[in-house]
Protein backbone atom coordinates (compact mmCIF):
# COMPACT_ATOMS: atom_id res chain seq x y z
CA UNK A 1 0.00 0.00 0.00
CA UNK A 2 1.16 3.15 -0.45
CA UNK A 3 1.55 6.48 1.24
CA UNK A 4 -0.68 7.77 -0.68
CA UNK A 5 -3.54 5.61 -0.15
CA UNK A 6 -3.06 5.42 3.53
CA UNK A 7 -3.53 9.09 3.52
CA UNK A 8 -6.74 8.25 1.21
CA UNK A 9 -8.07 5.80 3.92
CA UNK A 10 -7.27 8.03 6.64
CA UNK A 11 -8.87 10.85 5.44
CA UNK A 12 -11.83 9.04 4.60
CA UNK A 13 -11.42 7.27 7.94
CA UNK A 14 -12.00 11.08 9.81
CA UNK A 15 -15.06 11.36 8.26
CA UNK A 16 -16.18 7.62 8.57
CA UNK A 17 -15.48 8.65 12.55
CA UNK A 18 -17.42 11.84 13.01
CA UNK A 19 -20.47 10.01 11.71
CA UNK A 20 -19.79 6.83 14.17
CA UNK A 21 -19.44 9.61 16.89
CA UNK A 22 -21.85 10.99 16.82
CA UNK A 23 -23.99 8.00 16.59
CA UNK A 24 -22.06 6.62 19.45
CA UNK A 25 -22.71 9.68 21.81
CA UNK A 26 -26.64 9.25 21.38
CA UNK A 27 -25.95 5.29 21.69
CA UNK A 28 -24.49 6.11 25.06
CA UNK A 29 -26.65 8.19 26.82
CA UNK A 30 -29.72 6.54 26.00
CA UNK A 31 -28.77 3.16 24.68
CA UNK A 32 -30.54 3.00 21.48
CA UNK A 33 -29.02 3.09 17.71
CA UNK A 34 -30.47 6.77 16.32
CA UNK A 35 -30.75 5.85 12.98
CA UNK A 36 -32.47 9.85 12.71
CA UNK A 37 -28.85 10.93 12.57
CA UNK A 38 -28.44 10.13 9.24
CA UNK A 39 -31.11 12.20 8.09
CA UNK A 40 -29.65 15.06 10.53
CA UNK A 41 -26.81 14.27 7.52
CA UNK A 42 -29.01 14.52 4.86
CA UNK A 43 -30.55 17.35 5.98
CA UNK A 44 -27.07 19.68 7.10
CA UNK A 45 -25.81 18.20 3.84
CA UNK A 46 -28.42 20.19 1.50
CA UNK A 47 -28.22 23.04 4.08
CA UNK A 48 -24.58 23.39 3.69
CA UNK A 49 -25.17 23.55 -0.21
CA UNK A 50 -27.47 26.39 0.40
CA UNK A 51 -25.15 28.46 2.45
CA UNK A 52 -22.25 27.61 -0.02
CA UNK A 53 -24.37 29.28 -2.45
CA UNK A 54 -25.43 31.90 -0.51
CA UNK A 55 -22.06 33.39 0.46
CA UNK A 56 -20.34 32.62 -2.82
CA UNK A 57 -21.51 35.86 -3.41
CA UNK A 58 -19.06 37.35 -0.98
CA UNK A 59 -16.64 35.05 -0.47
CA UNK A 60 -14.13 32.07 -2.07
CA UNK A 61 -11.89 29.77 -1.29
CA UNK A 62 -11.30 28.65 2.39
CA UNK A 63 -13.77 31.37 4.10
CA UNK A 64 -16.18 30.16 1.59
CA UNK A 65 -15.64 26.52 2.51
CA UNK A 66 -15.07 27.85 6.43
CA UNK A 67 -18.56 29.30 6.48
CA UNK A 68 -20.03 26.43 4.65
CA UNK A 69 -19.31 24.24 7.35
CA UNK A 70 -20.03 26.52 10.42
CA UNK A 71 -23.14 27.05 8.75
CA UNK A 72 -24.03 23.02 8.59
CA UNK A 73 -22.53 22.41 11.83
CA UNK A 74 -25.04 25.28 13.34
CA UNK A 75 -27.78 24.05 11.55
CA UNK A 76 -26.75 20.37 13.12
CA UNK A 77 -26.93 21.56 16.50
CA UNK A 78 -30.39 23.44 15.92
CA UNK A 79 -31.67 19.88 14.18
CA UNK A 80 -30.43 18.37 16.69
CA UNK A 81 -32.46 20.37 19.30
CA UNK A 82 -35.49 20.07 17.36
CA UNK A 83 -34.71 16.23 17.69
CA UNK A 84 -34.56 15.70 20.67
CA UNK A 85 -37.71 17.92 21.75
CA UNK A 86 -39.83 16.67 19.27
CA UNK A 87 -38.60 12.95 18.87
CA UNK A 88 -37.35 11.52 22.45
CA UNK A 89 -38.38 14.27 25.17
CA UNK A 90 -41.59 12.60 25.78
CA UNK A 91 -40.00 9.30 25.35
CA UNK A 92 -37.48 9.40 27.93
CA UNK A 93 -39.56 11.31 30.72
CA UNK A 94 -42.33 8.29 30.88
CA UNK A 95 -39.24 5.74 31.24
CA UNK A 96 -40.53 4.28 27.69
CA UNK A 97 -39.26 0.69 26.14
CA UNK A 98 -36.02 0.83 23.91
CA UNK A 99 -38.69 -0.02 20.94
CA UNK A 100 -40.20 3.47 21.11
CA UNK A 101 -36.99 5.30 20.50
CA UNK A 102 -36.47 2.66 17.70
CA UNK A 103 -39.39 4.01 16.11
CA UNK A 104 -38.94 7.79 16.57
CA UNK A 105 -35.75 7.29 15.49
CA UNK A 106 -36.54 5.87 12.06
CA UNK A 107 -39.49 8.02 11.54
CA UNK A 108 -37.41 11.10 11.85
CA UNK A 109 -34.83 9.97 9.49
CA UNK A 110 -37.09 8.97 7.00
CA UNK A 111 -39.01 12.32 7.25
CA UNK A 112 -35.94 13.91 6.89
CA UNK A 113 -34.90 12.33 4.27
CA UNK A 114 -38.47 13.20 2.91
CA UNK A 115 -38.26 16.65 3.39
CA UNK A 116 -35.12 17.36 1.06
CA UNK A 117 -36.77 14.52 -1.54
CA UNK A 118 -39.50 17.31 -1.91
CA UNK A 119 -37.50 20.22 -2.36
CA UNK A 120 -34.70 18.87 -4.01
CA UNK A 121 -35.19 15.32 -5.65
CA UNK A 122 -35.66 16.55 -9.01
CA UNK A 123 -32.37 18.70 -9.68
CA UNK A 124 -28.73 16.59 -9.76
CA UNK A 125 -27.15 19.17 -7.16
CA UNK A 126 -23.00 18.98 -6.31
CA UNK A 127 -21.01 21.50 -4.21
CA UNK A 128 -19.02 24.19 -5.86
CA UNK A 129 -15.41 24.01 -6.62
CA UNK A 130 -14.05 25.62 -3.73
CA UNK A 131 -10.41 25.72 -4.37
CA UNK A 132 -8.72 26.23 -8.24
CA UNK A 133 -6.20 23.69 -6.47
CA UNK A 134 -7.31 20.31 -6.43
CA UNK A 135 -4.47 18.63 -5.32
CA UNK A 136 -1.00 19.43 -2.94
CA UNK A 137 2.43 18.23 -2.42
CA UNK A 138 2.87 17.53 1.16
CA UNK A 139 6.48 15.76 2.07
CA UNK A 140 6.42 14.47 -1.41
CA UNK A 141 3.19 12.80 -1.71
CA UNK A 142 0.30 14.15 -3.84
CA UNK A 143 -2.55 14.47 -2.27
CA UNK A 144 -5.54 15.70 -3.06
CA UNK A 145 -7.33 19.04 -1.08
CA UNK A 146 -10.15 17.80 -0.26
CA UNK A 147 -8.67 14.89 1.20
CA UNK A 148 -6.44 16.97 3.30
CA UNK A 149 -9.34 19.28 4.17
CA UNK A 150 -11.29 16.60 5.49
CA UNK A 151 -8.68 15.40 7.72
CA UNK A 152 -7.52 18.56 9.34
CA UNK A 153 -11.47 19.53 9.83
CA UNK A 154 -12.76 16.14 11.09
CA UNK A 155 -9.51 15.71 13.58
CA UNK A 156 -10.56 19.41 14.68
CA UNK A 157 -13.70 18.73 15.47
CA UNK A 158 -13.04 15.06 17.06
CA UNK A 159 -10.07 17.00 19.08
CA UNK A 160 -12.63 19.39 20.12
CA UNK A 161 -15.02 17.02 21.04
CA UNK A 162 -12.95 15.66 23.07
CA UNK A 163 -12.10 17.98 25.21
CA UNK A 164 -15.53 18.85 26.05
CA UNK A 165 -16.18 15.56 27.01
CA UNK A 166 -12.49 15.42 29.46
CA UNK A 167 -12.32 18.54 30.26
CA UNK A 168 -15.40 20.38 30.95
CA UNK A 169 -18.28 20.15 33.33
CA UNK A 170 -20.50 18.90 30.76
CA UNK A 171 -18.95 16.81 29.21
CA UNK A 172 -18.32 14.85 32.95
CA UNK A 173 -22.28 15.06 32.53
CA UNK A 174 -22.23 13.35 29.41
CA UNK A 175 -20.16 10.90 30.56
CA UNK A 176 -21.49 10.58 33.85
CA UNK A 177 -25.39 9.99 32.50
CA UNK A 178 -23.82 7.39 30.20
CA UNK A 179 -23.26 5.12 32.91
CA UNK A 180 -26.17 6.00 35.05
CA UNK A 181 -29.10 8.69 34.35
CA UNK A 182 -30.52 7.76 38.19
CA UNK A 183 -27.14 8.50 40.08
CA UNK A 184 -26.65 10.84 37.57
CA UNK A 185 -29.44 12.69 38.45
CA UNK A 186 -28.41 12.12 42.46
CA UNK A 187 -25.53 14.31 41.81
CA UNK A 188 -27.96 17.40 40.86
CA UNK A 189 -27.78 16.85 37.16
CA UNK A 190 -30.65 18.02 34.69
CA UNK A 191 -30.67 15.37 32.41
CA UNK A 192 -32.65 17.21 29.90
CA UNK A 193 -30.39 19.93 30.13
CA UNK A 194 -27.35 16.96 29.42
CA UNK A 195 -29.30 14.94 26.50
CA UNK A 196 -29.86 18.02 25.35
CA UNK A 197 -26.26 18.79 24.70
CA UNK A 198 -25.37 15.49 23.96
CA UNK A 199 -27.97 16.02 21.04
CA UNK A 200 -26.72 19.37 20.01
CA UNK A 201 -22.67 17.98 20.03
CA UNK A 202 -24.14 15.03 17.78
CA UNK A 203 -25.35 17.27 15.37
CA UNK A 204 -22.84 19.48 15.14
CA UNK A 205 -20.53 16.37 14.19
CA UNK A 206 -23.84 15.45 11.41
CA UNK A 207 -23.52 18.86 9.63
CA UNK A 208 -19.82 18.65 9.51
CA UNK A 209 -20.13 15.17 8.41
CA UNK A 210 -22.78 15.74 5.97
CA UNK A 211 -20.75 18.61 4.08
CA UNK A 212 -18.20 16.07 3.84
CA UNK A 213 -19.91 13.90 2.46
CA UNK A 214 -21.87 16.15 0.11
CA UNK A 215 -18.51 16.92 -1.19
CA UNK A 216 -17.38 13.43 -1.96
CA UNK A 217 -20.47 11.59 -3.20
CA UNK A 218 -22.59 14.60 -4.67
CA UNK A 219 -25.76 15.35 -3.18
CA UNK A 220 -28.77 12.90 -3.11
CA UNK A 221 -31.84 12.11 -0.58
CA UNK A 222 -30.47 9.41 0.91
CA UNK A 223 -26.96 10.24 1.27
CA UNK A 224 -28.05 9.88 5.11
CA UNK A 225 -27.64 5.88 4.68
CA UNK A 226 -23.83 6.22 4.76
CA UNK A 227 -24.40 6.51 8.68
CA UNK A 228 -23.96 2.44 8.17
CA UNK A 229 -20.35 3.32 7.68
CA UNK A 230 -20.44 5.12 10.79
CA UNK A 231 -22.16 2.01 12.37
CA UNK A 232 -19.99 -0.53 10.70
CA UNK A 233 -17.16 1.31 12.34
CA UNK A 234 -19.07 1.26 15.83
CA UNK A 235 -18.78 -2.12 15.95
CA UNK A 236 -15.38 -2.79 14.46
CA UNK A 237 -14.23 -0.71 16.97
CA UNK A 238 -16.77 -1.25 19.80
CA UNK A 239 -19.93 -0.20 20.36
CA UNK A 240 -20.28 2.85 22.66
CA UNK A 241 -16.93 3.71 22.93
CA UNK A 242 -15.94 7.18 21.66
CA UNK A 243 -12.39 6.04 21.42
CA UNK A 244 -13.24 3.01 19.61
CA UNK A 245 -15.67 4.23 17.29
CA UNK A 246 -12.47 6.71 16.25
CA UNK A 247 -10.07 3.63 16.17
CA UNK A 248 -13.05 1.47 13.78
CA UNK A 249 -13.31 4.26 11.38
CA UNK A 250 -10.10 5.31 10.29
CA UNK A 251 -9.37 1.27 9.93
CA UNK A 252 -12.55 1.09 8.00
CA UNK A 253 -11.33 4.44 5.47
CA UNK A 254 -7.96 2.36 5.25
CA UNK A 255 -9.40 -1.01 4.55
CA UNK A 256 -12.03 0.46 1.89
CA UNK A 257 -9.42 2.51 0.27
CA UNK A 258 -7.33 -0.41 0.15
CA UNK A 259 -10.04 -2.86 -0.97
CA UNK A 260 -11.22 -0.35 -3.37
CA UNK A 261 -7.83 -0.59 -5.00
CA UNK A 262 -7.28 -4.77 -4.74
CA UNK A 263 -10.59 -5.94 -5.99
CA UNK A 264 -12.54 -3.27 -7.18
CA UNK A 265 -15.36 -0.90 -6.35
CA UNK A 266 -17.92 -3.38 -6.84
CA UNK A 267 -16.77 -5.89 -4.62
CA UNK A 268 -15.17 -4.26 -1.76
CA UNK A 269 -18.40 -3.85 0.05
CA UNK A 270 -19.12 -7.46 0.11
CA UNK A 271 -15.33 -8.04 1.88
CA UNK A 272 -16.50 -5.25 4.70
CA UNK A 273 -19.40 -6.80 5.49
CA UNK A 274 -17.71 -9.79 6.14
CA UNK A 275 -15.36 -8.23 8.18
CA UNK A 276 -18.08 -6.43 10.01
CA UNK A 277 -20.32 -9.81 10.62
CA UNK A 278 -17.20 -11.46 11.74
CA UNK A 279 -16.05 -8.91 14.81
CA UNK A 280 -19.64 -9.84 15.74
CA UNK A 281 -19.41 -12.90 15.56
CA UNK A 282 -15.81 -13.60 16.81
CA UNK A 283 -15.09 -10.36 18.97
CA UNK A 284 -18.62 -8.16 19.75
CA UNK A 285 -16.67 -6.18 22.07
CA UNK A 286 -14.97 -4.59 18.97
CA UNK A 287 -11.19 -3.68 19.35
CA UNK A 288 -11.81 -1.48 21.99
CA UNK A 289 -12.29 -4.15 24.79
CA UNK A 290 -8.83 -4.22 24.95
CA UNK A 291 -7.29 -0.90 24.20
CA UNK A 292 -9.68 1.41 25.32
CA UNK A 293 -11.80 0.12 28.28
CA UNK A 294 -13.39 3.03 29.46
CA UNK A 295 -17.13 3.86 27.56
CA UNK A 296 -17.76 7.82 27.10
CA UNK B 1 -36.28 20.46 58.72
CA UNK B 2 -37.63 17.42 56.90
CA UNK B 3 -41.11 16.52 57.37
CA UNK B 4 -42.99 13.73 55.54
CA UNK B 5 -46.72 13.64 55.73
CA UNK B 6 -48.87 10.57 55.27
CA UNK B 7 -46.65 9.65 51.69
CA UNK B 8 -48.30 6.66 49.86
CA UNK B 9 -46.39 5.60 46.99
CA UNK B 10 -46.91 2.68 44.73
CA UNK B 11 -45.41 1.23 41.35
CA UNK B 12 -48.35 0.19 39.40
CA UNK B 13 -50.37 -1.99 41.49
CA UNK B 14 -47.76 -2.52 43.93
CA UNK B 15 -48.39 -0.66 46.94
CA UNK B 16 -44.80 0.16 48.51
CA UNK B 17 -45.52 3.18 51.25
CA UNK B 18 -49.46 3.63 52.95
CA UNK B 19 -48.95 6.58 54.43
CA UNK B 20 -45.55 6.92 56.14
CA UNK B 21 -45.25 9.98 58.21
CA UNK B 22 -41.62 10.69 59.21
CA UNK B 23 -39.71 13.69 60.70
CA UNK B 24 -35.81 14.88 60.51
CA UNK B 25 -34.80 17.44 62.85
CA UNK B 26 -32.31 19.48 61.83
CA UNK B 27 -28.65 18.77 63.12
CA UNK B 28 -30.00 15.13 64.20
CA UNK B 29 -29.45 11.33 62.90
CA UNK B 30 -32.32 9.77 62.40
CA UNK B 31 -32.47 6.84 61.15
CA UNK B 32 -35.02 4.06 59.23
CA UNK B 33 -35.00 0.22 59.55
CA UNK B 34 -36.77 -2.97 58.08
CA UNK B 35 -36.55 -6.06 56.23
CA UNK B 36 -36.23 -6.44 52.82
CA UNK B 37 -39.09 -4.94 50.61
CA UNK B 38 -40.36 -2.71 53.13
CA UNK B 39 -40.56 0.79 51.48
CA UNK B 40 -37.44 2.20 52.56
CA UNK B 41 -35.53 2.92 49.31
CA UNK B 42 -38.80 3.90 48.35
CA UNK B 43 -38.96 6.26 50.79
CA UNK B 44 -35.91 7.45 49.91
CA UNK B 45 -35.84 7.66 46.16
CA UNK B 46 -39.24 9.91 46.42
CA UNK B 47 -37.59 12.31 48.68
CA UNK B 48 -35.06 13.00 45.88
CA UNK B 49 -37.45 12.94 43.30
CA UNK B 50 -36.52 9.75 41.45
CA UNK B 51 -39.88 8.10 41.79
CA UNK B 52 -42.51 10.77 40.62
CA UNK B 53 -45.88 8.92 41.64
CA UNK B 54 -46.61 9.83 45.23
CA UNK B 55 -49.42 11.41 47.47
CA UNK B 56 -48.85 13.25 50.05
CA UNK B 57 -46.52 15.92 51.50
CA UNK B 58 -42.72 16.43 51.68
CA UNK B 59 -41.87 19.54 53.52
CA UNK B 60 -37.80 20.41 53.87
CA UNK B 61 -37.58 23.96 56.08
CA UNK B 62 -40.86 24.34 55.78
CA UNK B 63 -41.40 24.09 51.76
CA UNK B 64 -42.86 21.91 49.70
CA UNK B 65 -39.57 20.51 48.14
CA UNK B 66 -41.09 19.58 44.40
CA UNK B 67 -40.10 16.47 42.88
CA UNK B 68 -36.90 17.63 39.98
CA UNK B 69 -34.11 15.47 40.85
CA UNK B 70 -31.93 17.97 40.40
CA UNK B 71 -33.48 21.17 42.24
CA UNK B 72 -33.68 19.05 45.16
CA UNK B 73 -30.07 18.96 45.06
CA UNK B 74 -30.02 22.59 45.01
CA UNK B 75 -32.29 22.87 47.72
CA UNK B 76 -29.62 20.84 50.06
CA UNK B 77 -30.86 16.94 50.10
CA UNK B 78 -28.03 14.92 48.31
CA UNK B 79 -28.68 10.70 48.51
CA UNK B 80 -26.34 8.35 48.64
CA UNK B 81 -27.63 5.56 47.38
CA UNK B 82 -27.93 1.69 47.84
CA UNK B 83 -25.95 -0.26 46.06
CA UNK B 84 -23.21 2.58 46.31
CA UNK B 85 -23.81 3.31 42.25
CA UNK B 86 -20.46 4.77 41.68
CA UNK B 87 -19.50 5.65 37.98
CA UNK B 88 -17.80 2.63 37.45
CA UNK B 89 -15.74 3.90 34.37
CA UNK B 90 -14.80 7.51 35.45
CA UNK B 91 -11.78 7.81 37.75
CA UNK B 92 -11.84 8.32 41.52
CA UNK B 93 -11.46 11.91 40.79
CA UNK B 94 -14.16 12.35 38.32
CA UNK B 95 -16.65 10.82 40.30
CA UNK B 96 -15.89 13.35 43.48
CA UNK B 97 -16.18 16.20 40.66
CA UNK B 98 -19.33 14.41 39.56
CA UNK B 99 -20.73 14.67 43.01
CA UNK B 100 -19.92 18.46 43.03
CA UNK B 101 -21.34 18.81 39.63
CA UNK B 102 -23.67 22.20 41.40
CA UNK B 103 -21.07 24.15 42.88
CA UNK B 104 -20.35 27.10 40.46
CA UNK B 105 -17.04 28.22 41.44
CA UNK B 106 -14.11 25.56 40.27
CA UNK B 107 -11.76 26.56 43.23
CA UNK B 108 -14.53 25.93 45.56
CA UNK B 109 -14.59 22.38 43.60
CA UNK B 110 -11.03 22.05 43.48
CA UNK B 111 -10.77 22.85 46.71
CA UNK B 112 -13.94 20.29 48.06
CA UNK B 113 -11.87 17.26 45.99
CA UNK B 114 -8.87 18.03 47.84
CA UNK B 115 -10.84 17.74 51.36
CA UNK B 116 -12.24 14.54 50.62
CA UNK B 117 -8.61 13.13 49.60
CA UNK B 118 -7.69 14.00 52.73
CA UNK B 119 -10.11 12.39 54.81
CA UNK B 120 -9.46 9.64 52.76
CA UNK B 121 -6.08 9.62 51.50
CA UNK B 122 -6.69 6.46 49.10
CA UNK B 123 -8.90 8.44 47.36
CA UNK B 124 -6.22 11.09 46.86
CA UNK B 125 -3.33 7.76 45.74
CA UNK B 126 -6.13 6.47 43.51
CA UNK B 127 -7.62 9.79 41.88
CA UNK B 128 -6.65 8.38 38.13
CA UNK B 129 -7.56 4.78 38.71
CA UNK B 130 -11.18 3.83 37.31
CA UNK B 131 -13.70 3.98 40.51
CA UNK B 132 -15.11 0.44 39.39
CA UNK B 133 -11.21 -1.10 40.27
CA UNK B 134 -11.76 -0.29 43.88
CA UNK B 135 -12.95 -2.11 46.57
CA UNK B 136 -16.05 -2.64 47.76
CA UNK B 137 -15.74 -0.67 51.08
CA UNK B 138 -13.15 2.15 49.29
CA UNK B 139 -16.02 1.90 46.73
CA UNK B 140 -18.60 2.94 49.78
CA UNK B 141 -16.17 5.67 50.87
CA UNK B 142 -15.89 6.96 47.14
CA UNK B 143 -20.18 7.37 47.33
CA UNK B 144 -20.29 8.81 50.62
CA UNK B 145 -17.36 11.63 49.71
CA UNK B 146 -19.17 12.19 46.67
CA UNK B 147 -22.36 12.87 47.66
CA UNK B 148 -20.88 15.07 50.60
CA UNK B 149 -18.66 16.67 47.44
CA UNK B 150 -21.94 19.18 46.99
CA UNK B 151 -21.63 20.21 50.64
CA UNK B 152 -25.69 18.99 51.52
CA UNK B 153 -27.45 20.08 54.40
CA UNK B 154 -29.34 17.04 54.57
CA UNK B 155 -27.64 13.35 53.62
CA UNK B 156 -30.01 10.30 52.87
CA UNK B 157 -27.78 7.39 53.08
CA UNK B 158 -29.65 4.03 52.02
CA UNK B 159 -27.37 0.99 53.50
CA UNK B 160 -24.41 2.19 53.53
CA UNK B 161 -22.44 -0.99 55.30
CA UNK B 162 -24.72 -3.32 53.17
CA UNK B 163 -21.97 -6.22 52.10
CA UNK B 164 -19.14 -4.89 53.99
CA UNK B 165 -16.70 -6.30 56.54
CA UNK B 166 -17.23 -5.53 59.92
CA UNK B 167 -13.84 -3.12 60.69
CA UNK B 168 -15.40 -1.46 57.48
CA UNK B 169 -18.34 -0.85 58.70
CA UNK B 170 -17.22 0.58 61.66
CA UNK B 171 -15.19 3.35 59.86
CA UNK B 172 -18.58 3.69 57.96
CA UNK B 173 -20.28 4.35 61.23
CA UNK B 174 -17.50 7.01 62.88
CA UNK B 175 -17.87 8.55 59.26
CA UNK B 176 -21.65 9.01 59.75
CA UNK B 177 -21.28 10.51 63.07
CA UNK B 178 -18.17 12.91 61.59
CA UNK B 179 -20.74 14.31 59.28
CA UNK B 180 -23.47 15.01 61.85
CA UNK B 181 -20.90 16.78 63.68
CA UNK B 182 -20.19 19.19 60.71
CA UNK B 183 -23.60 20.23 60.95
CA UNK B 184 -24.82 17.82 58.33
CA UNK B 185 -28.72 16.35 59.14
CA UNK B 186 -28.23 12.55 58.15
CA UNK B 187 -31.53 10.02 57.64
CA UNK B 188 -29.78 6.79 57.81
CA UNK B 189 -31.32 3.48 56.07
CA UNK B 190 -30.16 0.17 57.74
CA UNK B 191 -30.33 -3.62 57.60
CA UNK B 192 -27.71 -3.42 60.29
CA UNK B 193 -30.35 -2.13 63.36
CA UNK B 194 -27.93 -2.61 66.10
CA UNK B 195 -25.55 -0.29 64.91
CA UNK B 196 -27.84 2.23 63.32
CA UNK B 197 -30.27 2.51 66.79
CA UNK B 198 -26.89 2.89 68.56
CA UNK B 199 -26.27 5.98 66.51
CA UNK B 200 -29.69 7.13 66.46
CA UNK B 201 -31.32 10.34 67.49
CA UNK B 202 -34.47 8.99 66.25
CA UNK B 203 -35.75 5.93 64.54
CA UNK B 204 -38.51 4.14 62.53
CA UNK B 205 -39.20 0.55 61.37
CA UNK B 206 -40.51 0.47 58.47
CA UNK B 207 -42.58 -2.75 57.84
CA UNK B 208 -44.61 -3.44 54.28
CA UNK B 209 -45.27 0.51 53.65
CA UNK B 210 -46.31 1.21 56.90
CA UNK B 211 -44.41 2.69 60.13
CA UNK B 212 -44.80 0.31 63.06
CA UNK B 213 -42.57 1.58 65.64
CA UNK B 214 -41.09 4.86 66.34
CA UNK B 215 -38.72 6.34 68.87
CA UNK B 216 -35.84 7.11 70.30
CA UNK B 217 -32.88 4.78 69.23
CA UNK B 218 -31.74 4.06 72.61
CA UNK B 219 -35.28 2.54 73.90
CA UNK B 220 -36.00 1.01 70.11
CA UNK B 221 -32.90 -0.94 70.94
CA UNK B 222 -34.02 -2.39 74.22
CA UNK B 223 -37.79 -2.89 72.52
CA UNK B 224 -38.46 -7.00 72.73
CA UNK B 225 -40.11 -6.61 69.51
CA UNK B 226 -36.90 -4.98 68.15
CA UNK B 227 -34.82 -7.11 69.72
CA UNK B 228 -36.51 -10.36 68.38
CA UNK B 229 -37.04 -8.87 64.77
CA UNK B 230 -34.35 -6.95 63.97
CA UNK B 231 -31.36 -8.02 66.26
CA UNK B 232 -31.68 -11.42 66.24
CA UNK B 233 -31.57 -11.82 70.02
CA UNK B 234 -33.89 -14.26 71.44
CA UNK B 235 -35.35 -13.21 75.17
N1 LIG C 1 -39.28 0.18 40.19
C1 LIG C 1 -40.13 -0.64 40.83
N2 LIG C 1 -41.17 -1.18 40.16
C2 LIG C 1 -42.04 -2.01 40.80
N3 LIG C 1 -41.94 -2.34 42.09
C3 LIG C 1 -40.94 -1.83 42.80
C4 LIG C 1 -39.97 -0.96 42.21
N4 LIG C 1 -39.08 -0.61 43.17
C5 LIG C 1 -39.48 -1.23 44.29
N5 LIG C 1 -40.58 -1.97 44.09
C6 LIG C 1 -41.30 -2.76 45.09
O1 LIG C 1 -41.62 -1.92 46.18
C7 LIG C 1 -41.40 -2.58 47.42
C8 LIG C 1 -40.44 -1.79 48.29
O2 LIG C 1 -39.15 -1.81 47.68
P1 LIG C 1 -37.91 -1.03 48.26
O3 LIG C 1 -36.81 -1.13 47.30
O4 LIG C 1 -38.32 0.33 48.64
O5 LIG C 1 -37.57 -1.88 49.56
P2 LIG C 1 -36.38 -1.75 50.59
O6 LIG C 1 -36.98 -1.55 51.91
O7 LIG C 1 -35.41 -0.72 50.14
O8 LIG C 1 -35.74 -3.18 50.52
P3 LIG C 1 -34.18 -3.62 50.63
O9 LIG C 1 -33.84 -3.64 52.07
O10 LIG C 1 -34.16 -4.99 50.04
O11 LIG C 1 -33.37 -2.65 49.84
C9 LIG C 1 -40.92 -3.96 47.07
O12 LIG C 1 -42.02 -4.84 47.14
C10 LIG C 1 -40.44 -3.85 45.67
O13 LIG C 1 -40.62 -5.05 44.97
MG1 LIG D 1 -33.47 -0.73 49.62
Amino acid sequence: MSIQQLLNGVSLGSVYALIAVGFALVFNILKFSNFAHGGVMTLTAYIGLAASLFFSRWLSGLPLFGATLVSAALAGAIVGIVLERMAFRRIRNNNSPVIYYFISSITMGILMENIVTIFASSTFYSYPKFFELSVVELFHVNIALTDLLMLVFSSTALMILLWVLYRTKIGLAIRALSFDVNTANLMGMDSNRVVMATFIAAGILGGVAGVFLGINYTLYPQLGQLIVKGFIASVIGGLGSITGAMIGAVLLGVLEVTLISAVGAGIAPVFVFIIMLTFLLVRPRGIAGVIVQEKA
Amino acid sequence: MLVVENLHVSYGHIQALSGVSITVPQGSIVSIIGSNGAGKTTLLNTISGLVKQHQGGIKFKGQELGWVPHSIVQQGIVQVPEGRKIFAGLTVEENLLAGGYILRDPKHLRSNVNKMMELYPILGSRKHQQAGTLSGGEQQMLAVCRGLMSEPELILLDEPSLGLAPIIVKSIFDLIGQIRQQGITVLLVEQNAKKALALSDYAYVLENGHVTMEGKGRDLLCDPAVKRAYLGEKE
